[in-house]
């Protein structure tokens, strides 16, 4: 039909602000960003120009790469953390609760958010210093005091303070919608109470979990906060990185780079994750 | 008699001040394909569920070839279900959802594979053995619940309205399915079901629950023929009830005085004392009706009001004194002699061994 090729305006009217709003806040940016990578900078000045010189700078660079793998490093261990703390309250939630308690516990839930994430992380100060509450409770079993501040465990915490909430709350929601018939299935045939978790209960979650453990990566693999607050930013994290990139001598061509190589990876990852996620289960021999 | 395979002895099971299941007392024998029927909410379901231990007890035992069950666990107990959702796990494919069990059991993977593909065949569903279970038909799923529960090679298997969710053609060739499987594997169904076709079809016993009572227990012929109680023959087919009180009688038939006149119903074993209130049933089927006054025991005037027609068979429905309604079912061409318009009179008769009397309750 020739009407197929015409250009609806009326859906096009409404669909207009959600493009313009993609094109001006994210595709704009992103083409700037990509095209301030190849600006030098002369004089303490950004430049336009057209050069690899940043590009050659920064990925042949020992610290680029040491930021990098730590980064991915820290951030999956941080997600994988956040999966298997949130495993068991998540559980608890979805198969033991009634549904009044688990409404009442998502709600308490999302209060953390409510306040500021800069907020939460400085109130960590007062709990992992040296001279803290935590190293005070251990001193009295006679253990400590330990070094929290300032170390890897403490980017750790900052991160988990981000995303093990959320954690919970995605993986309440995704066992909660399991259907429990599943689960009676495979006791009914001679399933232990434990191992239905393996058999029956992960395979049903796998998108949902896939999905959760994606966002926790992406929120901590971004996150400046904890490492800089809770880290001491010995060992940089990129974002980290592009803020001392900056700093130093307005190098905000390099910065650029550090953001684009952070993009592209959070880009494989994701498309990774949700190729994962959404596999098709197999149809035919 | 041998030994039952199962024993109910005065279970009860309640959820907070809910009462599910009332004192139950029930043998389930061994080999028998036992239906419990009822409306939702009557506790058949409860009853599997208990068998099946996915609910204790609260009172009672349950006791399984002499062993107490009313705390076994249901991964330690040999009762496979037939789930009414079915229940197939949707990331395995056929012929791994019926491994499953004998997996959990520790049987080797090429053993289990072996035993596994010879249910699907069984089934004849051997072809779709590799294929993902969300991608087989409503029928063919059947066959893989069914497959799945048998290959443990169970004494007893617990079937929850397997049936409900496929249409009306493919329900009566699964019916033949199971009662074939049955017969030939000699164990234990119990079947639970709403549908009173399907449990009269397929059971060799009925039981009957009501609000977490068994209502009656019988064959289905014993059920359709001599409901024990107005529960039952209300639920159970198309029964006319007639309620009254006792004239007398003996051991030939019981005078009863209804307000559509004086009929006699069979003795029943407890003995009725004159000027009892009592209720008793009349089969729609067992009707006759003609345009003169019959010669039947028991005869009642009443006028045509409306029909329905189910294929070869027709229930009439008619009016009689004070605006009893009667049911009669007839086959379709065993009417062509009558004068079938609204409003004409016709006379009803029946025997008295047709008429049953109820118990109360």
């Amino acid at each position: 039909m020739s009407t197929k090729h015409k250009i609806d305006l009326y859906a096009l009217t409404w669909r207009l602000p959600i493009i313009l709003w993609q094109l001006i806040f994210f595709v704009g940016p992103v083409v700037f960003m990509i095209a301030i990578s190849f600006f030098v900078v002369k004089n303490y000045r950004m430049t336009e120009a057209f050069e690899f010189v940043n590009w050659q700078r920064m990925l042949t660079r020992g610290y680029f790469w040491d930021s990098y793998w730590y980064t991915l490093f820290i951030a999956s261990l941080s997600a994988a953390i956040a999966m298997m703390l949130a495993f068991p309250a998540a559980w608890a939630l979805a198969f033991r609760a009634s549904e009044n308690l688990r409404r009442g516990a998502v709600f308490l839930l999302i209060i953390p958010f409510f306040t500021s994430y800069l907020v939460r992380t400085f109130s960590w100060y007062v709990i992992l210093a040296e001279s803290g509450v935590l190293n005070a409770m251990l001193g009295y079993v006679g253990l400590g005091p330990f070094k929290m501040l300032n170390t890897h465990f403490g980017t750790v915490v900052g991160y988990l303070t981000l995303t093990l909430p959320l954690a919970v709350i995605l993986q309440t929601v995704t066992m909660a919608n399991i259907d429990k018939t599943l689960v009676e299935a495979a006791r009914n045939l001679g399933c232990k109470p434990l191992a239905t978790i393996w058999r029956v209960v992960l395979p049903l979650s796998k998108t949902g979990f896939v999905v959760t453990a994606l966002f926790c990566f992406i929120l901590a693999f971004g996150d400046f906060v904890a490492p800089f607050y809770l880290g001491g930013s010995q060992e940089p994290t990129l974002p980290i990185l592009i803020l001392d990139t900056t700093k130093s001598g307005q190098q905000w061509p390099r910065a650029a780079v550090v953001a684009i190589m952070m993009m592209l990876t959070l880009f494989a990852v994701a498309f990774t994750a949700i190729m994962l996620a959404y596999r098709k289960p197999k149809v035919a021999r | 008699m041998t030994e039952p395979l199962v024993t109910f002895r005065n279970v009860e099971k309640r959820f907070g001040d809910f009462v599910a299941v009332r004192n139950m007392v029930l043998d389930i024998h061994e080999g028998e394909f036992l239906a419990i029927m009822g409306s939702s909410g009557c506790g058949k379901t409860t009853t599997l569920r208990m068998l099946a231990g996915l609910e204790a007890p609260t009172a009672g035992e349950i006791r399984m070839a002499g062993r107490l069950m009313n705390d076994v666990k249901p991964h330690e107990r040999d009762t496979p279900l037939v789930w009414q959702s079915l229940a197939l796990f949707p990331f395995l494919t056929a012929r791994e959802n019926v491994e499953f069990g004998l997996k959990m059991r520790g049987v080797g993977a090429a053993e289990r594979k072996r035993r596994a593909l010879d249910w699907l065949d069984r089934m004849q569903i051997a072809d779709f053995a590799e294929r993902n279970v969300a991608t087989l038909s409503g029928g063919q799923k059947q066959r893989v619940a069914l497959a799945r529960s048998l290959v443990m090679e169970p004494k007893m298997l617990l079937l929850d309205e397997p049936l409900s969710a496929l249409d009306a053609n493919l329900v009566i060739r699964m019916q033949g399915v199971l009662t074939k499987l049955q017969k030939e594997l000699g164990i234990t169904f119990v079947y639970v079901t709403h549908s009173q076709s399907e449990a009269f079809a397929m059971a060799d016993r009925v039981v009957i629950m009501s609000q977490g009572d068994i209502a009656q227990v019988g064959s289905p012929k014993d059920i359709y023929r001599t409901p024990a109680n107005r529960f039952v023959a209300e639920f159970v087919g198309r029964n006319n009830i007639l309620s009254g009180k006792v004239l007398g009688g003996d051991a030939k038939g019981m005078q009863i005085a209804t307000p559509q006149g004086t009929f006699t119903a069979q003795t029943p074993q407890t003995p009725l004392a004159p000027g009892q209130s009592v209720s008793f049933a009349v089969s729609a089927d067992l009707l006759t009706l003609s345009e003169t006054e019959p010669d039947t025991v028991n005869k009642a005037q009443a006028t045509l009001i409306s029909e329905e027609f189910i294929g070869s068979l027709v229930t009439l429905f008619l009016e009689g004194a004070d605006g009893m309604e009667f049911k009669v079912q007839m086959q379709e061409r065993a009417l062509m002699d009558l004068d079938l318009s609204p409003g004409a009179t016709l006379w009803l008769g029946w025997d008295a061994a047709s008429a049953s009397i109820l118990s109360e309750g």
